[in-house]
C-alpha cells in the first residue's frame, strides 16, 4: 500500500513517522469510539433514563478530547515531517545530480527533472499529510463497524454488504476509465504534435497558396481528440458513481432491513434508531476514499519516478587519485608564467602544462545503449598545444569523440586517456576541470552577459571576466546591448544571434582557462562581422591549447595543425591539410566538392553544371 | 481595490469564453442543486420514521421509507446527468475553443510566427485550454450546491429546535471565519512561494543544462550550490506559511470535527431533553446533518486554486483571439493581378509607432529579425523605447520579371525587414508593394502566394511523407513530377536511400540533415511553380556540409523565375541583374556588379572589406580596440 514511499522516508526519520502514524491511529479510531457511544447514550435517553445518558457523556468527552490533542500535535508533527523529508529529497537529488554521468543529461530523462524536484518530491513529502486523510477514512468506519457488529450483526451486515459491490465496482470503474484516459492521453499528444506542426509550419502553409488544405490534418487530430474527450467522460462515470451508488445502497440495506427488524418486533425502535444512526455514520467518511486513493497512487508514481533517478548507477570515481595531486602542482607551477587567468586560482581545479594536455583515444568501441555501434576502433592521438579538426559526414561519430573525451559516457572497450592518464582513473571534478565545452547547444542562461561568461569559472575577478569577453569579442556584443554588460540574453540566449552566443561560450571557455578545448563550430551561417569575430575568438582560444574542433568551414579545417577525417566510427585519414590533399584520398575529394561551392555564383540565366567561376578579385 | 479590478477582469474574460455552452452549464448547476437537496430527504424521512415509531401511534412508515429510497435514486440520477452534462459541455467547449484558436492562427500576420512561437502555442490552445475544465465542469455546479445544501439542511435543523440548530451554525461559522482569514493570508504568503518556487525551477534547468560547469566546480564543494539554496529557500518558503496557519488551522477542524460536533449537540441536546425543552429524537437530526455541515461548503474553498489558474489561462486564450489579424480582403474587393508579374516597392516605409497594431507586427518582426541580424532588432528594441524610429526609409525599386535582385548591406540595415514586407509577413506602414500593378494588400492571400514563394527561415517539414512535403502546394501532382522536382533540387538520390523512399513520413521513419530538410524544401518551391521567391543566402546555406548540393538546387530555382535574394557573401552575387544597396533603412546605390565595384560608393567598400577580412590571418588579436568600459 505504501509502494515505492517507504524507501524514499530519510534515514533516522523512520521511527518519527511511525510515532506519527500511531498518534493518526489514535485518533481515527477516538472518531469512531465517539460515534461508538452515541448509540447507548440514544437509547438511554430515547427511554427516558435522562441521567444514565448523562454518565455518557464522560467517554463522549474523553474521545472528542483525544482529538483535539491530535489535531494540535499532528499538525505539527505533519508540518515538521514533510519538511524534514522534502529537505531530504533535494539533498539526494542534489547529489545525484552532480554524481550521475554528464552522458544521461542528454538522455529524454534530464527533461523531467524539474518537474521531478518541484511537483514530485513534494508531493512525496504530503503523502505524511495524505495519510492523515487516507486513516482517518478508513479507520474511523472500521472502528464503527466493530461497535455496530457487536451491538446487532444483523444491521452490521446490512451496512457492510455494499462493500464488496462497492470494490468490485471500482476496480471495473477503475479499468474501463483508465482505458478511455489512455486513449484521451495519446489523442491530446497526438493534437498537440499536429499543434505545434502548423504554428511552426504557417509561413510554409500559408507559401502553398492552399489555406484549407494546411488545417486538415489538424482538424482531424483535434476532432479525434474532441472523440476521446467525450468517450473519456462517459468512461469515467461507472467509476465515479458506482462507488457513490454502493454507499446508497448500503444506505436502503440499513433502512429496510432496521425498519423491517423493527416492525417485527425483533429489535426494539429505541435500538433501532441508534444503530441506524451509527450505521450511517460509518458510510459518511467512505465517500472521501475514493478521491484518497486516487491521490495515493499519484504519490506512489512521484515516488517511483524520484526513485529511477536516485538509483541510476553513476560512473565509477576512482578510489584515490594518484598521479593527479602532484600533476596538478606542477601543472600551476608550469602554467603560471604563460597564462594570466590561472594565477590565483582558488582551488587549483583546472591546471596541467600543456604536456598534461594531450588526449589519446586507443582502439575505442562504443555503442549508446541499446543502439548500434557508433566507433568501431577508433585510434587518434591529439598532441597537446595544437589544434586538430574533426572532419566527415553527419553520423559518422565526431560528436561521440568529443563527448567520450569529456566522460559523458564511459567506453565498452579501448581506453580514453587525458594527459597520458585515462579517464576513467581521473575524478570527474578534475577532468571537467581541464576540458571546456563549446558546444553547440552551449546553453546560455537568462542572465546577463558577465554572469554567463562568469559561469566558466565562478572564482574569476571581474577583471579576468572583461579580459576574456574582451578577447572572444564580446565587447563589441555588449557595446550595443541597451544595458550594457547588465543587459541580460535571454533564455538559451535568444537575444542573441548564434555568432554573438558561440562567442560568448567561446569567453566562458577562455575566463575558465582550461588546458583543452572541446568545440563544436556552429554551422549555422554567420554573417560577415560575426564569422570575423568567430574567428579571432577561436584564434585565442587556440594560443596554446589542445583543441579538437569539429569543423565545418574550410578556413577553420584549413588551419588545424592536423585533420582528422572519420568515416564509420573509424579514422580514414589523418594528418595535416597539405598532406591529406596529396594522398588525393578521401579528404581530398571532400576538398575539391567544397571548393566548387566556393566559387558558386548565383545566375538565372545559369544551368546547374556549378562550374568553378574565376576567383573574387581583392 | 486593483486586486479586486483584476479579479474583475479576469472572470470577464472566464465569462466571455465560457458563453457559448453557458445555457448546459447553468442547468447542469440547477441539477445539481436539485441533487445536494434531494441528497438530505432521506436522511430527513429516517427522522420522521423514527419520531412516527417512537409515538407509537400505528402511524405508517413504510411509505415513507420507500419514499426515502425513490428520492435517493432520484437523487443520484439528477446527479450523474448533471455531471454528465458538464462535462460533455467541457469537452465541447475546449474543441470549440481549440478551433476558434488554430483558425485565429491561420490569419495572424506571419509576422507574428516568426520568433518562434511553437511553445506558447501549445501552451494555450492544449494546456490553458485544458485548465479550465474545473470553471466549466464544476465551478458553478459546486457553488449551487455549497449554497443549496447548507441552506436546507439549517431550514430543518431549525425547524427541528431552533437553540440546537444555533449552536450547530455558530460551531461551523467559527471554523469558516479562521478559513476566510486564513485565506487573505494564504494569498500573501503565495507570492513568497511562487517566487521561491521560480528561482528553483530555475536553479534546477541551470544546473540541468550546465551540468558540466557544474560538475566541474561543484565536485569539492557538496552538490550544486544555486540548487541547494533555492531549495532551501523553497522549503523554508513554505515551511513559514505553513507554521503561520498551522495553529488557526488546527482550532478551525477541531471545531467542525465529528467528535466535535456530536459531543456539543449530544451533551447540550441531553441537558435539553432533561429540561423537557427537546425531544430525544431531535437529536438524532443532529447527530447525521449537523456533522457533515462544514463538509458542504468545502469545495468552494478547496477550488480556489484551481478557480485562479482557470482565470490566468482565460486570460490568456483571450489575449491570443484579441491578437489583430492580418487585415484580410473582402472576396468583393480583391483585384486580379495584372500582367506582367513585376513587383514593384514604391516609397516602402516600415516603422514603429504607427499603431498598436502595426507596433506589435512590427515588434515580431524584430524578432524574427534576430535569426538574420541581431543588430536589427536591438535598435528595434532601443527604437521602440524613443518611439518612432523607422526601419525602412523610403525604398523604391522595380523587380523585373525573370531577374534576378539581390539585396546587401550592413546588419541592421533593413535587409530582412525588406523580403519580409515582400512576403507579406507584415504590411508596410508607408507607400506600398505591388505586384502587376495591384498592392499587396488587395490580393487575395492565396491568389499572392501562387505567385510568390519564399525561403526565409529553415526549412519546415510537415509530419507526413517526403511525396506529400514536396506536393504541398500541388496535392494533384503525380509521382513523376514530384520526382523531377526532387531530381531538380538535388534531393532524389537521398530519398530513394531511405529505406521507405519518397513514403518515408519525415519526423517517423527517418531524421534528415538540416541541408537535406533544405533542399526538400527547394523542391517544394520548384513544384508550386511560383514565378517569384524570395530568397535568403544564410538559411539556404544553413548547412555547409550540402552546400554544394544546395547551391545545384538553386541555380535551377533560378531558371525562369524573378528572384530576390538577401546575400552574405558578395561573390554569391557578382552575375546578378540588380544589386540593392541597403544602409540604415535606405537604398544608398544600385546597379550591377561591375558598375559598384567601379563607382566605389558604399558597395565597393563592402566588396573590399569582405574579401579582406575573410580570412583569420588578417584580424590579428592585437588590432582589436579595447572595449568600452561598464556603464
Amino acid at each position: 500500500m505504501t509502494g515505492g514511499l517507504r524507501g524514499l522516508v530519510p534515514a533516522g526519520q523512520h521511527r518519527a513517522l511511525g510515532r506519527y502514524l500511531v498518534a493518526v491511529v489514535v485518533y481515527a479510531v477516538s472518531e469512531g469510539v465517539a460515534f461508538g457511544v452515541l448509540v447507548p447514550l440514544l437509547i438511554d435517553l430515547i427511554d427516558g433514563r435522562t441521567g444514565r445518558a448523562g454518565w455518557w457523556l464522560v467517554p463522549l468527552t474523553a474521545a472528542a478530547a483525544v482529538g483535539w490533542v491530535a489535531h494540535y500535535y499532528l499538525g505539527s508533527r505533519a508540518l515538521r515531517l514533510s519538511t524534514a523529508w522534502r529537505r531530504d529529497l533535494y539533498t539526494r537529488i542534489g547529489e545525484q545530480l552532480v554524481r550521475l554521468p554528464l552522458g544521461w543529461f542528454d538522455g529524454p530523462r534530464a527533461g523531467e527533472v524539474p518537474q521531478l524536484v518541484v511537483g514530485d518530491a513534494a508531493r512525496v513529502a504530503g503523502s505524511v499529510f495524505l495519510a492523515q486523510a487516507l486513516l482517518g477514512a478508513l479507520l474511523t468506519p472500521v472502528t464503527i463497524a466493530v461497535f455496530l457488529l457487536a451491538y446487532d450483526w444483523r444491521l452490521g451486515l446490512a451496512a457492510l454488504v455494499a462493500a464488496p459491490v462497492v470494490v468490485a465496482a471500482l476496480v471495473l470503474g477503475g479499468r474501463l476509465s483508465a482505458r478511455t484516459e489512455a486513449a484521451q492521453h495519446a489523442a491530446t499528444a497526438q493534437a498537440g504534435g499536429r499543434l505545434v506542426e502548423f504554428a511552426c509550419a504557417q509561413p510554409t502553409l500559408r507559401a502553398t497558396g492552399n489555406t484549407a488544405a494546411g488545417r486538415a490534418a489538424l482538424d482531424e487530430a483535434l476532432t479525434a481528440q474532441h472523440r476521446a474527450a467525450r468517450r473519456e467522460v462517459v468512461g469515467s462515470l461507472p467509476g465515479e458513481y458506482l462507488g457513490e451508488l454502493g454507499l446508497q445502497l448500503a444506505f436502503t440495506a440499513l433502512l429496510l432491513s432496521g425498519l423491517a427488524l423493527a416492525t417485527d418486533d425483533a429489535l426494539r425502535p429505541a435500538r433501532m434508531i441508534a444503530l441506524v444512526v451509527l450505521g450511517i455514520s460509518l458510510l459518511r467518511p467512505l465517500d472521501a476514499v475514493v478521491g484518497l486513493t486516487g491521490d495515493l497512487r499519484g504519490c506512489q508514481a512521484s515516488a517511483r519516478r524520484i526513485d529511477d533517478l536516485l538509483t541510476v548507477p553513476p560512473l565509477p570515481e576512482p578510489t584515490a587519485a594518484p598521479a593527479s595531486t602532484a600533476a596538478r602542482a606542477e601543472g600551476a607551477a608550469a602554467r603560471a608564467t604563460g597564462a594570466s587567468l590561472a594565477e590565483d586560482q582558488a582551488t587549483g581545479a583546472h591546471g596541467g602544462p600543456p604536456g598534461e594536455a594531450g588526449i589519446e583515444l586507443v582502439d575505442v568501441r562504443f555503442a549508446y545503449p541499446g543502439g548500434p555501434e557508433v566507433l568501431g576502433g577508433l585510434t587518434l592521438s591529439i598532441p597537446a598545444g595544437r589544434t586538430t579538426a574533426l572532419v566527415g559526414t553527419s553520423g559518422a561519430g565526431k560528436t561521440t569523440v568529443t563527448k567520450l573525451i569529456a566522460r559523458f559516457h564511459d567506453v565498452d572497450a579501448g581506453a580514453v586517456r587525458v594527459g597520458g592518464v585515462d579517464v576513467r582513473d581521473l575524478p570527474s571534478a578534475e577532468l571537467l576541470g581541464r576540458v571546456a565545452l563549446v558546444f553547440q547547444d552551449v546553453y546560455l542562461f537568462d542572465a546577463t552577459v558577465e554572469d554567463n561568461i562568469r559561469f566558466g569559472n565562478p572564482d574569476a575577478t571581474p577583471d579576468q571576466v572583461r579580459d576574456a569577453a574582451r578577447r572572444a569579442r564580446v565587447d563589441t556584443i555588449v557595446d550595443r546591448l541597451p544595458d550594457g554588460w547588465a543587459s541580460p540574453v535571454g533564455e538559451g540566449g535568444r537575444l542573441l544571434s548564434g555568432g554573438e552566443r558561440q562567442r560568448v561560450a567561446i569567453a566562458r571557455a577562455l575566463c575558465k582557462d582550461a588546458p583543452i578545448v572541446l568545440l563544436d563550430e556552429a554551422t549555422a551561417s554567420l554573417d560577415t562581422e560575426n564569422e570575423a569575430a568567430v574567428y579571432a575568438a577561436l584564434a585565442e582560444l587556440a594560443a596554446d591549447r589542445t583543441v579538437l574542433i569539429i569543423a565545418h568551414r574550410l578556413d577553420t579545417i584549413v588551419r588545424a595543425d592536423q585533420i582528422a577525417v572519420l568515416d564509420g566510427g573509424r579514422v580514414l585519414e589523418c594528418g595535416p591539410h597539405a598532406d591529406l590533399l596529396a594522398r588525393d584520398g578521401r579528404y581530398a575529394a571532400f576538398w575539391r566538392e567544397r571548393e566548387r561551392a566556393r566559387g558558386w555564383r548565383l545566375r538565372h540565366d545559369d544551368a546547374p553544371t556549378g562550374q568553378p567561376a574565376p576567383e573574387p578579385a581583392g | 481595490m486593483t486586486v479586486r479590478d483584476e479579479a474583475g477582469a479576469a472572470s470577464g474574460a472566464l465569462d466571455e469564453l465560457r458563453r457559448p455552452v453557458r445555457g448546459r452549464i447553468t442547468v447542469a448547476a440547477g441539477l445539481q442543486a436539485l441533487a445536494t437537496v434531494l441528497a438530505v430527504t432521506p436522511t430527513v424521512a429516517l427522522v420522521e420514521i423514527a419520531r412516527r415509531l417512537l409515538r407509537d401511534e400505528g402511524e405508517p412508515v413504510w411509505p415513507l421509507a420507500w419514499t426515502a429510497v425513490g428520492l435517493l435514486v432520484a437523487r443520484f440520477a439528477l446527479y450523474a446527468s448533471a455531471s454528465l452534462l458538464a462535462h460533455l459541455a467541457d469537452a465541447d467547449l475546449a474543441h470549440l475553443l481549440r478551433r476558434r484558436l488554430t483558425e485565429h492562427l491561420s490569419v495572424l500576420p506571419l509576422a507574428w510566427f516568426a520568433g518562434g512561437v511553437s511553445g506558447r502555442v501549445r501552451t494555450i490552445v492544449q494546456d490553458d485550454v485544458a485548465d479550465l475544465h474545473h470553471a466549466v465542469a464544476h465551478a458553478r455546479g459546486d457553488l449551487a450546491s455549497a449554497i443549496a445544501g447548507p441552506v436546507v439542511v439549517v431550514g430543518y435543523l431549525a425547524w427541528v429546535s431552533w437553540p440546537l440548530a444555533l449552536v450547530t451554525v455558530a460551531l461551523v461559522a467559527v471554523a469558516q471565519t479562521i478559513r476566510m482569514r486564513l485565506a487573505v493570508r494564504a494569498t500573501e504568503q503565495r507570492a513568497r512561494i511562487a517566487a521561491a518556487n521560480t528561482e528553483l525551477t530555475a536553479a534546477v534547468l541551470e544546473t540541468v543544462r550546465g551540468i558540466s560547469v557544474v560538475k566541474a566546480f561543484g565536485g569539492d564543494r557538496g552538490g550544486a550550490p544555486r540548487f541547494a539554496a533555492a531549495a532551501a529557500d523553497y522549503v523554508d518558503a513554505d515551511e513559514q506559511a505553513q507554521q503561520i496557519f498551522l495553529r488557526p488551522r488546527g482550532v478551525a477542524r477541531a471545531t467542525v470535527a465529528p467528535a466535535t460536533v456530536v459531543f456539543v449537540v449530544t451533551a447540550l441536546g441531553t441537558a435539553m431533553v432533561a429540561a423537557g425543552w427537546s425531544e430525544p429524537v431531535d437529536l438524532v437530526a443532529f447527530a447525521l446533518l449537523g456533522v457533515g455541515l462544514f463538509e458542504q461548503i468545502t469545495p468552494i474553498y478547496l477550488a480556489q486554486e484551481l478557480r485562479e489558474t482557470a482565470q490566468g489561462a482565460a486570460e490568456r486564450i483571450g489575449a491570443l483571439l484579441d491578437e489583430p489579424a492580418s487585415p484580410a480582403v473582402e472576396p468583393a474587393r480583391a483585384r486580379p493581378v495584372g500582367a506582367p508579374l513585376t513587383m514593384e516597392l514604391d516609397d516602402v516605409r516600415f516603422g514603429y509607432d504607427v499603431r498598436a497594431a502595426v507596433a506589435a507586427a512590427a515588434a515580431a518582426v524584430a524578432a524574427a529579425a534576430v535569426v538574420a541580424d541581431a543588430d536589427a532588432a536591438a535598435q528595434a528594441d532601443a527604437g521602440g523605447g524613443s518611439g518612432g524610429r523607422e526601419v525602412l526609409r523610403g525604398i523604391s525599386a522595380t523587380l523585373a520579371p525573370g531577374t534576378v535582385t539581390a539585396l546587401v548591406g550592413p546588419s541592421g540595415a533593413g535587409k530582412s525587414t525588406l523580403a519580409m514586407l515582400l512576403a507579406r509577413f507584415a504590411d508596410p506602414t508607408g507607400g506600398a508593394i505591388r505586384l502587376g500593378g495591384v498592392d499587396l494588400r488587395e490580393i487575395d492571400r492565396d491568389e499572392l502566394y501562387r505567385r510568390v514563394g519564399f525561403l526565409l527561415q529553415d526549412a519546415v517539414l510537415l509530419r507526413r511523407s517526403i511525396r506529400a512535403n514536396i506536393a504541398l502546394a500541388v496535392p494533384t501532382a503525380g509521382d513523376e513530377a514530384v520526382r523531377a522536382a526532387a531530381r531538380a533540387a538535388a534531393i532524389d538520390e537521398r530519398i530513394l536511400a531511405l529505406p521507405r523512399g519518397y513514403d518515408t513520413v519525415v519526423g517517423e521513419d527517418a531524421q534528415l540533415s538540416g541541408g537535406e530538410a533544405q533542399r526538400i524544401a527547394i523542391a517544394r518551391t520548384l513544384l508550386a511553380g511560383t514565378p517569384i521567391v524570395i530568397l535568403d543566402e544564410a538559411t539556404a546555406f544553413a548547412d555547409p556540409d550540402s552546400e554544394a548540393a544546395i547551391q545545384d538546387a538553386l541555380a535551377e530555382l533560378a531558371v525562369g523565375r524573378t528572384l530576390l535574394v538577401i546575400a552574405h557573401r558578395l561573390y554569391t552575387i557578382t552575375e546578378a541583374d540588380q544589386i540593392l544597396v541597403l544602409d540604415d533603412g535606405r537604398l544608398v546605390e544600385r546597379g550591377r556588379h561591375d558598375d559598384l565595384l567601379a563607382a566605389g560608393g558604399r558597395y565597393a567598400r563592402l566588396w573590399h572589406a569582405q574579401n579582406g577580412e575573410a580570412t583569420v590571418e588578417a584580424v590579428p588579436p592585437g588590432t582589436v580596440a579595447p572595449a568600452g568600459g561598464p556603464r
